[in-house]
């Protein structure tokens, strides 16, 4: 099987004295650069990317950032309700994400969906969940389901969905099917030989991907704000626009620590499960 | 009944010990969560939305979707695609000092404990938030866009780099330290082609993200598809949106399928 | 009682695994079916529980038309017909007794073995089962720190569990040492003989299918070439299966070189 580029540059081919002789094929790092180089360069003019900008002006991102590493703890009593409901949106919809995830997987899995229909529109669906960003389904949720948690947690939920499935479904395929076959010889439906013989096999990594994704939502889930769709995201916006950046700074430092809180919590969970 | 059996009955491993425990937990957070969430109902043009979306997207503004003016959705698409390449590329750059720095392996303890807590500090922070604060740099426009993505990238990177940095191999440093290699042999043959392509694999994910991500910067005017989006969903155009979004869908899916195979080639060489 | 009447079995692919097998199998007894790899043995096996649908012909079981059954039918069907495979096909990473158990899941509720909640009866009688076949202090071991033949075992306990009349087995031993092996097959005669159950066993190794079996039937081709007392083979008999001298493989002599089975490496 010759490949283009194989044609335009020869392999050379190396030649030993018991008379064999292989092949090296061209290396494809030049045009690769090239490659880069000409990508970089329209990226450039289209973004009007500017380095003489960033040197005039860059001083004005650090002016900000000092302001935000002096946090204004007066204002701590307004970010707890907030993150709280970023939390709470991220733990609720995680779960519900999570709990869909296992029969939706199923529908999606080509070793026991052997309904080509089914298997065909359930993988088109995740791929619409997939590529959708999620601040453009909590926008469409909040026009659905009116401003605040709701809406987000529907989001979350949604991207959760997403996240679980792909991974669950790539590895129930890999997965040994022998006890299912078993299950179904001696009288059990699909589903019940799908709990009793598969469900045991996967249950450690589907709880794993699980913890994972409660830990990824929970910083997504601090955007989803910024549209109305709950939690400290449009705190976060509305200090931005008022340039209270010492309140900004507050807010930060107390979603970091939650998330330091949550990552290792979950990191922790994790290692044991596995 | 068999007293052998019932005894070995009652040996059974309790299960419950934890079970219970555990479910406990589990319900008091889930309980606890939803007291958060109200459900206010659905709005009264709720389902009309819904259904005027999905006619967007199946009647779409074809003018938009394949028109090639400023406004177009391939125009909108590549300079979300240019955001987000240059991004990464300015990310991986920057990250790859980082991510030796950060790990425990190479650099002294203190270093790499500041290191790790910047990083965190640094991925905490919503991409939102970058792109407001890079506007006031650069303006409004693709610009800020750019460097809030190269931000964003040099935390997910350094991250990842670094886990990678951290599982080095040493086996293979050994065989050639013992085949008499120089110190720069060394890594030259044992470190780098480990991390090469591993630093590959994580910068072609992030693209993938990045792509994703950018297209939501628009939200805040850093450029980009987003912009459009919520510009015309405010305006309940429909057929423009659903072209916006069928643009947005097909190029994410493409760039994933690209990027997918790029990576599991890295894997398998 | 089991009836083939002239049944043919044609796969999708175009190959013609069974032509025209007539074959009847009284209550009680004990099967052994040999022939080369491909001859059909294994497709004759997973007709009778309808596994592989046949194509043409009759099969009934018991008085049943096994074409018939679709649904909850078919699977009430198979309730009575264990079966026992060549790779055990439990769940590794589970208890013993969570595999023996699994008989019992068409019978219960969803969420019973969704939790792994079962009642105390059930696990009395899995006990049972497992005390049946030797292992009990083993019952609540993972499945994959036995061994071979223990596995097996295992499988066995799972489907005498069901308390079924028929056992179909598919190379039940052909992964075990010599050892093991015979262990098993005494397990088949011992239930054979005090339970009543038939048992078909399809089986590589010709010194064990004549020394356990009753009764041996020959495929070649997807035919039945012999059938009758494992007495009544010879060497001629040998021949028209396997068109020649039993191959290498298929000889006692060989299981000594087959890499000894622990449990649990794939």
């Amino acid at each position: 099987m010759t490949n283009p580029y194989d044609l335009i540059f020869r392999p050379k081919v190396i030649r030993l004295e018991s008379g064999n002789s292989v092949e090296k094929k061209a290396s494809r790092l030049p045009i690769i650069i090239l490659l880069l180089v000409a990508l970089t360069y329209i990226a450039v003019r289209v973004t009007d990317f500017d380095v003489r900008v960033l040197a005039k002006r860059g001083h004005q991102f650090f002016v900000i950032l000092e302001k935000i590493f002096v946090p204004d703890f007066k204002f701590a009593k307004h970010v707890w309700t907030p993150l709280f409901n970023t939390i709470q949106m991220s733990v609720m919809g995680s779960f519900v994400g999570c709990v869909l995830a296992l029969p939706f997987s199923v529908l999606n899995s080509s070793n026991i969906m052997t309904n080509k229909a089914v298997l065909f529109i359930s993988r088109i669906v995740l791929s619409v969940l997939r590529t959708l960003p999620t601040l453009v389904m909590a926008m469409i949720a909040t026009l659905i389901f009116n401003l605040g948690t709701f809406a987000g947690t529907v989001a979350i939920a949604l991207f959760t969905l997403s996240m679980v499935t792909k991974m669950m479904y790539e590895y129930i395929e890999t997965v040994d099917m022998g006890a299912y076959e078993a299950a179904e010889a001696l009288g059990a439906t699909k589903t019940k030989a799908f709990v009793s013989a598969i469900l045991p096999q996967i249950l450690p990594s589907y709880l794993s991907t699980c913890l994972y994704c409660v830990e990824t939502t929970v910083r997504h889930s601090a955007v989803l704000g910024y549209v109305g769709a709950g939690g400290i995201g449009l705190t976060l916006s509305e200090r931005i626009s008022l340039r209270e950046y010492h309140q900004v700074g507050t807010i930060l430092f107390m979603l970091f620590v939650a998330v330091v809180i949550i990552e290792n919590t979950s990191k922790y969970l994790r290692k044991k499960l596995a | 009944m068999n007293p052998k059996l019932a005894e070995k009955l009652q040996s059974q491993p309790k299960r419950w010990k934890y079970q219970i425990p555990i479910a406990l937990i589990v319900a008091i957070l889930l309980a606890w969560s939803a007291t958060a969430i109200e459900y206010r109902g659905i709005t009264e043009r709720g389902p009309m939305m819904a259904l005027n979306i999905l006619k967007g997207i199946i009647n779409p503004d074809t003018h938009i979707l394949f028109g090639f003016h400023d406004q177009s959705v391939p125009y909108l698409l590549i300079e979300t695609l240019s955001i987000a390449f240059l991004g990464t590329i300015i990310g991986t750059i920057l990250a790859i000092p980082l991510s030796f720095l950060s790990a425990r392996n190479v650099a002294p303890r203190p270093v790499t404990a500041v290191m790790n807590i910047v990083i965190i500090l640094i991925r905490t922070v919503p991409a939102f938030v970058y792109g407001l604060m890079f506007i006031r740099v650069t303006g409004p426009g693709a610009f800020a866009g750019v460097m809030t993505m190269s931000l964003t990238s040099i935390g997910m990177l350094t991250k990842r780099n670094t886990e990678v940095v951290e599982d080095l191999d040493k086996g293979v440093i050994e065989s050639l330290d013992a085949a008499g290699c120089t110190r720069f042999q060394k890594i030259r043959y044992g470190v780098l082609p480990q991390l090469f392509s591993n630093f590959i694999s994580n910068t072609i994910y992030r693209f993938d993200l990045n792509m994703k991500d950018a297209s939501v910067l628009g939200l805040v005017g850093a450029g980009g598809i987003g912009a459009p989006l919520i510009f015309n969903m405010s305006l309940f155009r429909w057929n423009v949106v659903g072209a916006l979004l069928i643009g947005l869908m097909i190029m994410v899916l493409i760039v994933e399928v690209i990027s997918t195979r790029l990576r599991t080639k890295l894997a398998r060489g | 009682m089991i009836i083939f009447d002239k049944v043919t079995k044609i796969y999708p692919n175009g190959v013609q695994a069974l032509t025209e097998v007539d074959l009847t199998i009284e209550d009680g007894e004990f099967v052994g079916i040999i022939g080369l790899s491909g001859a059909g043995k294994s497709t004759l096996i997973r007709a009778i529980n309808r596994i592989h649908p046949i194509s043409d012909g009759t099969l009934t079981v018991n008085g049943v038309d096994v074409k018939t059954l679709k649904g909850a039918d078919l699977r009430k069907f198979r309730r009575g017909i264990g079966m026992i495979f060549q790779s055990f096909n439990l769940v590794t990473r589970s208890r013993v007794i969570n595999n023996v158990l699994m008989a019992r899941v068409p019978d219960l509720p969803l969420w019973r073995s969704f939790l792994g909640w079962f009642p105390k009866k059930d696990k009395m009688d899995a006990l049972e089962a497992l005390d049946n076949v030797g292992i009990l202090e083993k019952a609540y071991a993972r499945v994959d720190q036995l061994s071979g033949g223990q596995q097996q075992r295992v499988a066995l306990a799972r489907t005498l569990a069901q308390n079924p009349q028929i056992i179909l087995a598919d190379e039940p031993v052909a992964s075990l040492d010599p050892v093991m092996a015979r262990q098993v097959m005494d397990d088949f005669r011992r239930i054979n003989e005090t339970m009543g159950i038939t048992i078909l066993i399809n089986i590589h190794v010709v010194e064990l299918a004549l020394e356990y079996a009753d009764r041996i039937v020959g495929i070649r081709d997807g035919r039945i070439v012999f059938d009758g007392p494992s007495e009544a083979v010879d060497q001629g008999v040998l021949n028209s299966i396997y068109g020649g001298d039993v191959p290498e493989d298929q000889k006692l002599s060989s299981m000594c070189a087959v890499t000894e089975s622990g449990g649990g490496d794939d």
